[in-house]
């Protein structure tokens, strides 16, 4: 039996064993690679992969690979120019958009002559 | 330094809530120059901006939890927590709906001819499209659980074949919805039926057509591999408020329906 000390009815109460060997939730991984373990699995994940059937292989890995790369950028832009586009169109949009609003709410403010 | 030595995720710096909070901005103010000024303008630069914000801070958060690995069971853990919580949250929402229509339906006012469906009010048939569409809603919820199913034993063909199901049928549902709008023999300014019916099934169909968009979403997902036997919870996330979803309707269905025909 595992125990773990809970944080909301500050008593020890139950835990599986994971809990006790992992207790932040990380676990421990073979390679530093992690992720590609996950679809190599062989066992249930699927009886075959066959790439022709729906759609395209798995890109997966390889785009894990390109969203890790250590080049500083924020996720947000991290594929680059179709991300920078997007983002400064939207902030255009919405900055744009802010300045309109206080002008329209300012005139809409001014008393009617009658 | 690259190695954190906890399993919690300290996001990247992001604009998304910033665009997200200007354009509630833009669109309620829309909604005022909409209401007193004759223009749409604003109110639609709003939305778009809405759109776009909600586009990319989900992309992002695919990116941050499928490609770059920052979903421990620990995160995950707080991502239930919050879906649960934003649940309930709407479930509090639909209270204040169903609060309004019990208030004037259990004491129907002199005005309505002290009785409910109020005078000159012809309510729609329960047992016609109405009840088509709980048995559709059902059915739904039937194949989202054989998606869920299927997804964790891994059956990668039935996932996209119950998932595909699912959206269908809430289609279908909203289909048959908007022509019982056209069809219906009251609109919403037909006093405080009107009002009561009209908005509490509008929120419950606009519900309807964010969770078909989310199962959408879980859909492509699932297609482009993103989900794994062991962890797929933008789907369980889905699974749940399409559940509540589906539950709004049946309280929708027997008391504004049924026990108020």
């Amino acid at each position: 039996m595992y125990y773990k000390f809970s944080g909301f009815t500050q008593k020890l109460t139950g835990a599986w064993a994971s809990d006790a060997y992992n207790p932040q939730g990380l676990r421990p991984v073979v390679s530093t690679e992690a992720p590609p373990i996950i679809f190599a699995t062989p066992t249930k994940l699927t009886s075959s992969y066959p790439a022709y059937d729906y759609a395209g292989k798995n890109k997966v890995p390889e785009l894990q690979k390109f969203f890790q790369k250590p080049d500083g950028l924020p996720v947000h832009l991290k594929r680059g120019l179709p991300d920078q586009m997007l983002y400064r169109t939207t902030m255009a949009l919405t900055l744009g958009g802010t300045i309109y609003c206080l002008i329209a709410l300012y005139k809409a403010a001014q008393p009617r002559n009658k | 330094m690259n190695h954190q030595t906890h399993a919690f995720h300290m996001v990247n710096p992001s604009p998304w809530p910033l665009t997200g909070a200007l354009s509630a901005l833009l669109i309620t103010s829309g909604l005022t120059m909409w209401f007193h000024f004759n223009s749409m303008t604003l109110m639609l630069l709003g939305l778009l901006a809405c759109i776009m914000t909600m586009y990319q801070w989900w992309r992002d958060i695919v990116r941050e939890g499928t490609y770059q690995g920052h979903h421990t069971p620990t995160v995950q853990k707080g991502l239930r927590y919050g879906m649960v919580l934003f649940i309930i949250s709407e479930v509090f929402f639909f209270a204040g709906f169903f609060w309004a229509f019990y208030h004037s339906s259990l004491a129907p006012t002199p005005e309505l001819g002290g009785y409910w469906p109020p005078a000159g009010i012809n309510p729609l048939n329960p047992t016609e499209v109405p009840l088509l569409n709980t048995a559709i809603l059902l059915a739904s919820g039937v194949s989202i659980t054989w998606a869920h199913h299927s997804l964790m034993e891994g059956h990668r063909k039935h996932v996209i074949q119950s998932l595909l199901t699912t959206i269908i049928l809430g289609i279908y549902f909203t289909l048959l919805q908007a022509s019982e709008y056209f069809e219906a023999p009251f609109t919403i300014s037909d006093g405080i039926y009107g009002s009561t019916f009209f908005v509490a099934t509008g929120f419950h169909g606009l519900h309807v057509i964010i969770g078909s968009t989310f199962l959408t979403v879980c859909l492509i997902r699932q297609l482009l591999f993103h989900f794994t036997s062991k962890h797929h919870f933008g789907f369980e996330a889905a699974a749940w408020y399409w559940h509540f979803v589906d539950v709004v309707w049946l309280f929708l269905y027997v008391s504004i329906y049924w026990w108020g025909s």
